[in-house]
């Protein structure tokens, strides 16, 4: 990362303008470093990883589709390197590999169906050509499982890959899907060029919308009279609570990890004074031990930075504490999280250890005694096991843990489930 | 905790007593010159008249004090009796340092109003609306202007009062402590009228009004309930024909005994038991400070024996910085955790977790500082031992607690809806492995449950 940059830190906004004048590889540097100082975080990882694999689409060089994957796969396990814990910024990288391969089926589908002279069939519906395909066909990508496997394979990984499979409903093992189009013209290469970025758009549409998705639910989650622990509310809670607070009269406990008392505003008072004006009472609770507090309270409710495959989420730390008393109280617990934030992975034992951030606001440099003595662990993030949630309310509707599966096989290919693997080996 | 604890029946009684008295000498004026003038007055009469001047004083008071609300003076020193105040003056400083100048002489000194509240201390009303609504049944400390404090309150009493008030004296063994050296201070300078004796007169119209008072600047801990029954116990306990002198030392001798065995020597003998329960090279995890398990790991580590503490913080309040840095002096290895965040994996890489009381309820639950209910569960769910130290002054016979909003204080400088927060939590007994008091030894300790039990075994011979 350039030192120079240290100086002044660039908002993300400013960032993602930047991408347009620099280089690809100032952009990708300049988040790498902005990732690494934690100056992004959270949903806006996300939307940058999105913006900036949409320069890698747009300008990096790129002949067919394996070609255009590789470049994504490095780049995204870069940036996926620079913040090991902000698992959102794989799951983009994922869905754009994804929507990589859907787009070169179905260009290939395409060029099938026009090579065989049937190209008056413009609505490239490939379930009705199952011999649609050219007998001789390329040798399939490493990443690839070996035919073999796949035809011994069972239906439910077959279901996996989705559109893919659609493509050969003939049951023919060999799916072909993801295999190199070498012989790609440069005109499709431009056609998938901007289908690809098309589709990137598409992703960041949803994450931008996901928040309002969310808080369309807040209705049927919050009834009136409730009390609701909010801990540390993010900008997703803050939207979920403020529809809410539209529509019914509610108390908002809102609890957080330590603000520092006696600053002239307190804390959340944007939101607070949003709620306030609605009839909503607030009460900010100045602890971090939760149990005192749970008897009073209907339900809690945070977001989470990632959940995982098991259903086990990473949060800030605290949460943590909210989850467990509640949990240990029988009052349910409500996660927001939109699907972006699936993870398609187990969490790693550095995740369950938690993220350890800067102590200093908790023992002051000034405190020479205090600092030369103690060994200050300020854990930053959290691992909450899957049966301390009830609700995962995702902008596609609320999920029980038994249900992720099913969600994760819908967003991701089984291709790009192990791209985080390849993060060791640049 | 309710503002009337244990006082409660007796309480009402000062008040009670004037209504009927006042059948000749109520209200009027004259009576309080006649007391003068006739002194070999019927008992009955003298004691009416008293009472009628009494009140008319206070209710003049109240309404002078009304008028003078907006301007209440920072207290003065009472000087009158100062020499009786000395015992308990000298806690200026901040509310940690209370318990070690506790008890010692010092020249006599109203707590300044540093400390916790640099607030303004007068606003009495205000500050209770704005609790919210959800919490407005719990109780909180307030600092009453010593001017504005009953006149029949003695001025050592005043003193612990605001000590209390200000938290210079926080956890429930210091403000026992205190009030039961400034009761004796009480005891020492009280006279029986003429025609009373001490185990009538005593307890209605000079105990109740410092109760009262303590109570008021804050609610009583359950300490300090359990000593001023089993105070009155003893005082009901005398003959009526005991001589003053005799029952004046036979109850400063209890009171003596009584902080020797319930307070000092407790104090010793939880620390020797918690301490031998520590092995070589274990984890032990707490939470926030207090006096014992401090005591326990320096007791520890005088034994020679060499183990690691983890010391969880709550950052609202930070006084496991300070239990950390000493440790650290000691020599012993601390991580500290500023935070409840990380809680998981650090009470799993725990071996013990040892927390203090500040009272155990009848039904086994703990009363502690707030935040102690999330580590304990913590603790008890990654199969952690929970060892709670508490002495059995503590423990209260009478009273269940299921939920951490029954008995609970609200903190005064977080009171409105801007920053909010509890004192206590109930820890459910569930999560409390076994309980270290004063009685076990050999490293053993007693479910939580068995309270009623252990009080039952050594409250007896206390009341005789």
């Amino acid at each position: 990362m350039a030192p120079s940059q240290a100086a002044h830190v660039p908002t993300l906004d400013n960032l993602i303008k930047s991408f347009n004048n620099q280089t690809l590889e100032a952009s990708i540097e300049s988040l790498i470093f902005l990732l690494k100082w934690r100056q992004v975080k959270g949903d806006e990882c996300a939307k940058a990883t999105a913006h900036i694999l949409r320069q890698v689409v747009a300008k990096s060089k790129w002949n067919d589709v394996d070609q255009l994957l590789s470049r994504i796969q490095s780049y995204g396990s870069r940036l996926a390197r620079a913040a090991p814990l902000e698992p959102v910024i794989g799951n983009v990288v994922r869905r754009v590999l994804g929507l990589i391969r859907d787009e070169a089926t179905e260009d290939r589908n395409a060029d099938d169906l026009a090579s065989e002279a049937a190209s008056d069939i413009q609505s490239l519906t490939p379930s009705t050509n199952p011999t649609a395909h050219p007998p001789q066909r390329p040798a399939p990508v490493p990443i690839r499982p070996s035919p073999s496997v796949i035809s011994t394979g069972l239906q439910v990984s077959k279901s996996m890959f989705n559109l893919l499979s659609v493509a050969n409903p003939g049951d023919s093992p060999i799916t072909g899907a993801s295999t190199p189009m070498s012989q790609a013209q440069p005109a499709s290469a431009h056609a998938l060029r901007s289908e690809v970025m098309d589709g990137i758009e598409e992703i960041l549409d949803e994450i931008n919308q996901a928040d309002d998705q969310i808080a369309g639910f807040s209705e049927i989650q919050i009834h009136p009279g409730d009390y609701v622990l909010a801990y540390q509310p993010s900008r997703t809670v803050e939207k979920f609570l403020v529809k809410a607070a539209s529509k019914r009269r509610f108390t908002v406990l809102i609890a957080s990890h330590a603000f520092s008392y006696g600053t002239s505003e307190a804390p959340y008072a944007t939101l607070r004074k949003k709620l306030n004006a609605a009839g909503v009472n607030t009460i900010n609770l100045a602890s971090n031990g939760l149990m005192a507090y749970i008897p009073r309270v209907n339900k809690v409710i945070f977001s989470a930075k990632a959940v995982y495959q098991n259903g086990g989420l990473l949060v800030d730390s605290g949460s943590c504490i909210a989850a467990q008393a509640a949990y240990e109280y029988l009052k349910p617990v409500i996660v927001l999280c939109p699907v972006y934030k699936f993870c398609p992975e187990d969490p790693s034992d550095e995740v369950s250890r938690g993220e350890l951030g800067n102590p200093s606001s908790y023992v002051s440099y000034a405190n020479g005694p205090a600092v030369d003595a103690l060994d200050v662990e300020n854990t930053v993030t959290d691992y909450i096991p899957p049966e301390l949630i009830d609700v995962y309310l995702t902008n596609l509707g609320p999920q029980t843990r038994h249900h992720l599966a099913s969600i994760l096989a819908d967003h991701y290919k089984t291709e790009d489930i192990g791209f985080s693997l390849q993060l060791g080996e640049p | 905790m309710p503002a009337e604890t244990n006082g409660a029946p007796i309480n009402g009684a000062p008040n009670s007593n004037t209504v009927p008295a006042t059948q000749d000498g109520a209200k009027n004026a004259p009576a309080a010159d006649s007391l003068a003038a006739t002194p070999a007055n019927t008992e009955k009469l003298t004691a009416a008249q008293l009472k009628a001047k009494a009140k008319a004083e206070k209710a003049a008071r109240r309404a002078q004090v009304k008028e003078a609300r907006v301007a209440v003076p920072a207290p003065s020193p009472i000087q009158e009796k100062g020499a009786t105040a000395d015992a308990k003056g000298g806690k200026s400083k901040g509310r940690q340092d209370g318990q070690q100048s506790q008890g010692k002489g010092g020249q006599l000194q109203v707590p300044p109003a540093t400390g916790r509240r640099p607030s303004s201390p007068v606003l009495e009303k205000d500050v209770r609306s704005a609790v919210p609504d959800c919490f407005s049944h719990i109780p909180m400390s307030k600092r009453i202007p010593t001017s504005q404090a009953h006149k029949d309150v003695h001025p050592a009493v005043l003193a612990v009062g605001q000590q209390m008030a200000t938290f210079a004296l926080n956890d429930s063994i210091s403000r026992l402590k205190a009030t039961l050296l400034a009761f004796a201070k009480v005891i020492e300078s009280y006279e029986t009228p003429k025609g009373n004796s001490l185990s009538r007169h005593f307890v209605p119209h000079v105990l109740n009004p410092q109760i009262e008072y303590l109570t008021e600047c804050r609610p009583m801990c359950f300490a300090m309930g359990n000593a001023i029954r089993l105070l009155k116990g003893k005082v009901n306990k005398f003959d009526i024909d005991t001589a003053e002198d005799e029952a004046k030392e036979g109850l400063l001798e209890w009171i003596n005994f009584l902080i020797k065995e319930r307070i000092t020597l407790a104090e010793y003998a939880i620390a020797r038991n918690a301490a031998e329960s520590i092995n070589e090279g274990d984890t032990i995890l707490t939470y926030g400070r207090h006096r014992l398990v401090e005591k326990t790991f320096l007791e520890a580590k005088r034994d020679g024996k060499s183990f690691d503490v983890t010391v969880i913080d709550d950052p609202f309040e930070r006084t496991g910085q300070e239990l950390a840095k000493t440790l650290r002096q000691a020599g012993i290895p601390v991580l500290y955790s500023p935070n409840l965040g990380g809680l998981r994996p650090k009470v799993a890489a725990a071996s013990n977790a040892f927390l203090g009381g500040e009272a155990i309820f009848a039904n086994g639950s703990l009363h502690a500082s707030s935040g102690t209910a999330d580590v304990a569960m913590a603790a008890m769910n990654a199969g952690v031992k929970v060892i709670v130290l508490c002495e059995t002054i503590n423990f209260d016979r009478d009273r269940v607690s299921v939920d951490s909003l029954t008995y609970n204080e609200i903190d005064p400088e977080r009171n409105t809806g801007d920053c909010f927060r509890l004192l206590f939590d109930n820890t459910h007994d569930k999560y409390i492995t076994g309980v270290i008091t004063e009685f076990e030894s050999g490293g053993g300790n007693s479910p939580a449950q068995a309270i009623l039990a252990l009080l039952r075994k050594q409250e007896d011979p206390l009341i005789d």
